[in-house]
């Protein structure tokens, strides 16, 4: 039932044994001990497991790491210097127990690139997917808002 | 977005200084329990009880334990071989490792299956059958007060507590405790009083959510047991898996990293014992890794019933009160009898009552446990005795502000426990809330189908006593410096306040400082992260080590001869010839107490005050009966707020918590106890889009004379006033009153209609 | 979730055998089909990936949008031609679960779910759209609201795939669909409301969701609008009109607290229709 599958990982050309029913975020970990996209809800609602495929977020826990074959994957780990979004999440506070922090930063992240300066009403409805049962929402909009700043200043 | 701070940044304490571990969160790197995976570990998976109440007749697991891939198949009896006596708790040793003659709620763990491969035990625990002789339930924590359906067929008081010890062996009742107060005359008051007010309240179930589901890991040597946790108690955990396995204490090792949330979910023993017990069976490592589901059936909020009853004189001022509170506690006691009591004497609110009767019962029900919930009781008591303070200032036409001004529980006055009051800024947070809200102003009220209002409500809560934190500072030969305490940094910023703590008593910046995670193999005892305790009693704890730490290297600086102002690495130097050698300081911190005597008395109930308010603006939908904040205050009494910061997203998230609380979370069960809603697909909690549009969060100017620096605990102050404070705004702005929590929209649109 | 066979077939052709088995299942973009396996409610055999049979263009034209079967919904939401000709349908998809799940679920598996609680359908109903439906005996061609025999069912035989939708011309219509959730702001709807008003015909096309087991024409109502102009006793007839329909209570609400906002969101999705653009 295992088959191989081939993909780009990180930026790094990868292979991996997967079983059919073995989801993104269970091989992120398993196979390459990247543990930064995490499954809590299971259910595509909470944010923690998310993971980028092809430039586009998805819920690793749904996504089905077969289906990964030949994709770009990237997760939280692809870098270690913070990028003006994390830098921003440290500097408002905008998380306490972490859980849920590497899917709110590449969540942002998405938003950013698809509109550099977002209102607040875009900031909660873009992250509405995303939970944070510490309920850091005030200080993470707060940091989105901070790191937009900081990437439009980085550019002039 | 609107807020508000304020910050006095002086020294090391005060500064709001970014958390310690930020990089490793941001990158995805903190380690969480979740993460650990050993080799040759096996997983676990439970297979729970279908049945709300029942005898065990019959548990066949020979399909599962001869599917390929299952190691084996583990049942309560099995786990009688390597623990005799296994029943867990607290406060009762009521609770089994794995279900034993009798399910006690549907979701109960009745046998677990284990596989090097989770989805095989999964699979596998799919094929085990279970038959039980069904017996009458009870749901209802009144009901359970007179029912027929006895939970427990005698109690099992687990001695930790002396004013429970009474209770071993009682039969025939599902009152775990029966808490008593009485001050005063209360009858008699209650009869000469001009206005009398009777009120009912109730609290429904919830869940704590914390996003990392509850996990906890075992290895075992032939003699050493160590458990990776996720853990806000890891004194408790090794304490009580030593004394299930007749184990001294030097043999259990418990760990814990990183916690991904708590909330009082994770405290006590939740699976330390389950996975120890498993592991010890198999000599393997074992990881236990519960769903975002099955944490519904493993530790929840009380539900509860508040009856209140308020006698007032011609002037507004209460005169006497009788509540009378009953706690949902589910199957197992967990900590719920101390809900019952150490809550319980706060019933009557922030007010100078002079005669009061408060009585508070722990029951058990056929329900998932009930425990501690990020304010153990207050905010269901807040709840009622806040909407109460409006309703009665409304039928007496006073000023819902005003009527708290008359009746203020004044710095110095007797509490309902004989306890003066004593560093509590009741006065402050009341009138800075009320100034926050510009109450004095008029207030827009909407037209049309959306209708606006405002509340305020004011809670407290008394910290629970009598419990101990040790902590240890070691100086390092260039001047660093590492502290050692076993409170667990759950989000809350423990590791940050520690350090800025150390920091500060040892005169260095709080970058140089940093802080172990609690292994009961290197970290001294802590009574556990709850209840808003750690930056009081550890951080008093961590104060007194570096302290203790500052006086061996002054010694030192005097036995060497060197002035008092020279550098901790030339000292270190001088002593060792070269970069060597360490300093230890130790601290050890339990605070004064006097238990209450049989009618609830004492003249120090606690070793801080906690104090706070909230203020909410509200849209109603009149059409739906959906409820809109659109303003959420919070006001607090933390003392000297260590990290300010820290200290304002505390109150903000713990608010926001209880705004779920508030509108729309609930565990929702059918007749038969089964829970419809156990995923968070069902059981929503807030996000985004659910945050009001304006918040404020501010700690008032105060300090804890008794406290480190001035500091006292701020985990839970948040969650206090927020549900009462919305209830009255929603009052305030459709003139009908809820008294059932959640204030879902479909309830409000029932009491509307009924109202037309 | 339970071990399973995963075939990834080029072509339909390819793909109606693999489908025909017992226990196989199409998997467009698996969000709510993963949850029923992980939830152990669905255990199937084989899941036959749909994703690379090439059904993910849109084309919008003067006939109207015929979308792939395959377009995610964020495509559909961020495509420029559905926000000028069909805004309803991008405002909608803006509050639709959330940007993960409409990066990966797909405009076909939206209808083909049957879930009574989705946005989609009620709105592809009123709009008048139809589906483009293959199976092992060739196609046909239905109206998007015959696809719904009940609670999670649907008209599609075995073996039978969703190809495309084709969704006509607002052609100076307004729409607009409004939901009602009860608990958190994101939550599933307890109702779904989607009107189009044709001004000119003097006509109004009306679909709930989420308080019946499929989507359901309240064609009472539609019946009362023809061929008048809506006016307030016009829509107070109409309220009373479309609170007769059988409700079912949920999680989200009462039957009777249904019915209460079948009223209040049958005047509120008119209004916002009026005022929407043509």
């Amino acid at each position: 039932m295992r088959r191989e599958i081939r993909f780009r990982l990180n930026g790094a050309a990868v292979a991996a044994q997967v079983a059919p029913h073995e989801t993104l975020v269970e091989v992120l970990r398993e196979s390459f001990g990247l543990f930064g996209a995490r499954e809590s809800c299971g259910q595509g609602l909470c944010g923690c497991c998310t993971v980028l495929v092809d430039g586009t977020a998805v819920s690793g826990c749904l996504y089905l790491a077969a289906l990964a074959e030949g994709a770009e994957v990237r997760t939280i780990e692809e870098t270690n210097d913070l990028d003006a979004v994390q830098q921003a999440f440290v500097e408002r506070a905008a998380f306490q127990c972490g859980f849920c922090t590497p899917g709110f930063v590449l969540m942002t992240r998405q938003l950013l690139d698809e509109i550099p300066e977002p209102g607040e009403d875009d900031i909660r409805h873009y992250l509405s997917g995303n939970l944070c049962r510490c309920a850091a929402y005030p200080e993470i909009i707060e940091a989105v808002q901070l790191a937009a700043r900081k990437r439009r200043g980085g550019k002039r | 977005m609107k807020r508000a701070t304020q910050a006095a940044e002086t020294g090391q304490v005060g500064r709001s200084l970014t958390r310690r571990e930020s990089w490793l969160k941001v990158t995805g790197r903190a380690e969480y329990v979740h993460n650990l995976r050993l080799p040759g570990m096996l997983y676990g998976k439970i297979f729970r009880s279908t049945v709300a109440h029942g005898r065990i007749k019959r548990i066949d697991t020979a399909a599962a334990a001869a599917m390929a891939g299952v190691h084996r198949v583990v049942t309560g009896e099995d786990v009688k071989t390597i623990v005799p006596d296994p029943y867990y708790g607290p406060a009762f040793h009521d609770q089994p490792v794995l279900a034993l003659d009798k399910v006690r709620y549907v979701g109960e763990p009745v046998a677990v299956v284990l596989a090097a491969d989770p989805h095989v035990a999964e699979e596998a625990a799919a094929l085990i059958v279970a038959e039980y002789e069904e017996l009458p339930a009870v749901y209802d924590e009144v009901e359970a007060m007179t029912s027929k359906a006895i939970v427990h067929d005698a109690l099992k008081p687990a001695g930790t507590f002396p004013d429970l010890k009474h209770l071993k062996g009682v039969k025939n009742t599902n009152v775990a405790l029966d808490f008593r107060l009485r001050r005063g005359d209360p009858a008699r008051a209650m009869a000469g009083a001009a206005r009398v007010f009777e009120h009912r309240f109730r609290t429904q179930q919830v869940m704590h959510t914390p996003l990392e589901p509850l996990v906890s890991v075992a290895e075992c040597t032939e003699r050493t047991l160590t458990l990776h946790t996720a853990s806000q108690s890891p004194s408790f955990v090794r304490i009580e898996i030593a004394r299930l396995l007749g184990w001294p204490e030097n043999r259990i090792r418990v760990r814990v990293p990183y916690l991904g949330g708590g909330f009082g979910a994770k405290l006590y023993i939740k699976l330390e014992a389950l996975v120890a017990v498993l592991s010890l069976l198999t000599r393997r490592p074992v990881k236990i890794s519960l769903g975002m589901e099955e944490q519904f059936f493993t530790i929840t909020k009380h539900a509860s019933t508040f009856r209140i009853k308020s006698g007032v004189d011609r002037d507004g001022r209460v005169v006497a009160r009788e509540c009378e509170v009953w706690w949902n506690g589910g199957a197992y006691a967990d900590i719920g009898p101390r809900v019952t009591q150490k809550s319980g004497f706060t019933a009557p609110g922030p007010y100078d009552i002079p005669n009061v009767a408060i009585d508070s019962y722990a029951l058990y029900t056929n329900l998932p446990p009930a425990g501690a919930l990020r304010g153990f009781g207050i905010p269901q008591l807040v709840w009622a005795y806040e909407s109460h303070s409006d309703m009665i200032a409304r039928e007496l036409g006073i000023d819902p502000v005003e009527f708290r001004r008359r009746n203020l529980l004044r710095e110095g006055r007797p509490q309902a426990t004989g306890t003066l009051m004593k560093d509590a800024a009741i006065e402050k947070v009341l009138e800075r809330t009320a100034a926050l809200m510009e109450w004095d102003r008029p207030f827009e009220r909407g037209a049309g189908t959306v209708r606006r209002g405002r509340g305020i409500a004011l809670g407290f809560k008394a910290c629970i006593a009598n419990t101990a934190s040790l902590a240890a500072v070691n100086v390092n030969a260039d001047g660093s410096c590492t502290v050692y305490t076993s409170t667990v940094d759950m989000g809350q910023g423990s590791d940050t306040a520690m350090a800025q703590i150390a920091a500060e008593a040892l005169g260095i910046a709080a970058e140089e400082v940093s802080v172990v995670h609690s292994d009961t193999d290197v970290t001294p005892f802590d009574m556990a992260t709850l209840g808003s305790r750690s930056l009081f009693h550890s951080g008093n704890a961590v104060r007194l080590a570096a302290e203790d730490a500052k006086k061996k290297l002054d010694a030192l600086r005097q036995e060497l001869g060197l002035p008092p102002d020279t550098a901790i690495a030339d000292v270190f130097r001088a002593k060792y010839g070269m970069r060597a050698g360490s300093i230890m300081g130790t601290g050890s911190f339990i605070p004064p107490y006097t238990p209450p005597d049989e009618n609830g008395q004492t003249d120090n109930a606690t070793p801080f005050w906690m104090i706070g308010a909230s203020g909410a603006e509200i849209e109603v939908d009149t059409e739906t009966g959906r409820v809109r904040v659109t303003r959420l205050v919070n006001v607090a009494d933390v003392g000297t707020p260590v990290n300010p910061r820290i200290v304002e997203t505390q109150l903000s998230g713990a608010s926001i918590m209880q705004l779920g609380f508030t509108l729309f979370e609930k565990m929702l069960f059918d007749a038969q106890g089964q829970l419809r809603n156990a995923s968070l697909a069902e059981y929503r909690i807030p996000g985004m889009l659910d945050v009001p549009a304006s918040m404020v969060n501010e700690a008032v100017v105060a300090a804890q004379s008794t406290g480190p620096f001035g500091a006292k605990g701020v985990g839970e102050t948040g969650t206090f006033s927020v549900s009462p404070a919305i209830a009255n705004a929603i009052h305030d702005a459709v003139g009908v009153r809820l008294t059932e929590l959640p204030l879902t929209p479909e309830k409000l649109w029932q009491k509307l209609a009924e109202a037309r | 979730m339970v071990p399973f066979e995963l075939a990834e077939p080029r072509s339909l052709s390819e793909a109606f055998p693999l489908l025909q088995e017992d226990g196989a299942r199409p998997l467009s973009g698996g969000t709510a089909l993963m949850l029923m396996m992980k939830a152990g409610v669905l255990r199937p055999a084989r899941l036959v990936s749909l994703r690379r049979l090439g059904l993910s263009e849109m084309q919008a034209s003067r006939s109207g949008l015929v979308i792939g079967a395959m377009t995610t919904l964020r495509e559909l939401e961020k495509s420029p031609e559905v926000r000028r000709g069909w805004p309803a349908i991008a405002r909608t998809l803006r509050t639709l679960a959330n940007v993960r799940v409409r990066n990966v679920a797909t405009v076909g598996g939206a209808l083909a779910h049957g879930d009574p609680h989705m946005d989609l359908p009620p709105l592809l109903c009123a709009l008048g759209a139809s589906a483009t439906i293959a199976g092992p005996r060739g196609e046909r061609r239905a109206p998007v609201e015959s696809l719904y025999a009940g609670y999670l069912e649907t008209t599609l035989a075995p073996g039978e795939l969703i190809t495309h939708i084709h969704v006509p011309p607002l052609d100076g219509r307004q729409a607009a669909y409004l939901k009602c959730t009860t608990r958190s702001a994101d939550d599933w709807p307890a109702l779904g409301m989607a009107v189009v008003l044709d001004a000119k015909k003097r006509e109004a096309s009306i679909v709930v969701s989420a308080a019946t087991d499929r989507p359901t024409r309240l064609s009472e109502v539609e019946r009362l609008f023809r061929g008048k102009a809506i006016d307030d006793e016009l829509l107070n007839e109409a309220v009373e009109a479309a609170r007769g329909i059988d409700i079912e209570g949920d999680l989200h609400g009462s039957a009777a607290y249904k019915k209460h906002l079948i009223g209040v969101f049958l005047k509120r999705a008119i209004h916002e229709a009026r005022n929407a653009s043509r």
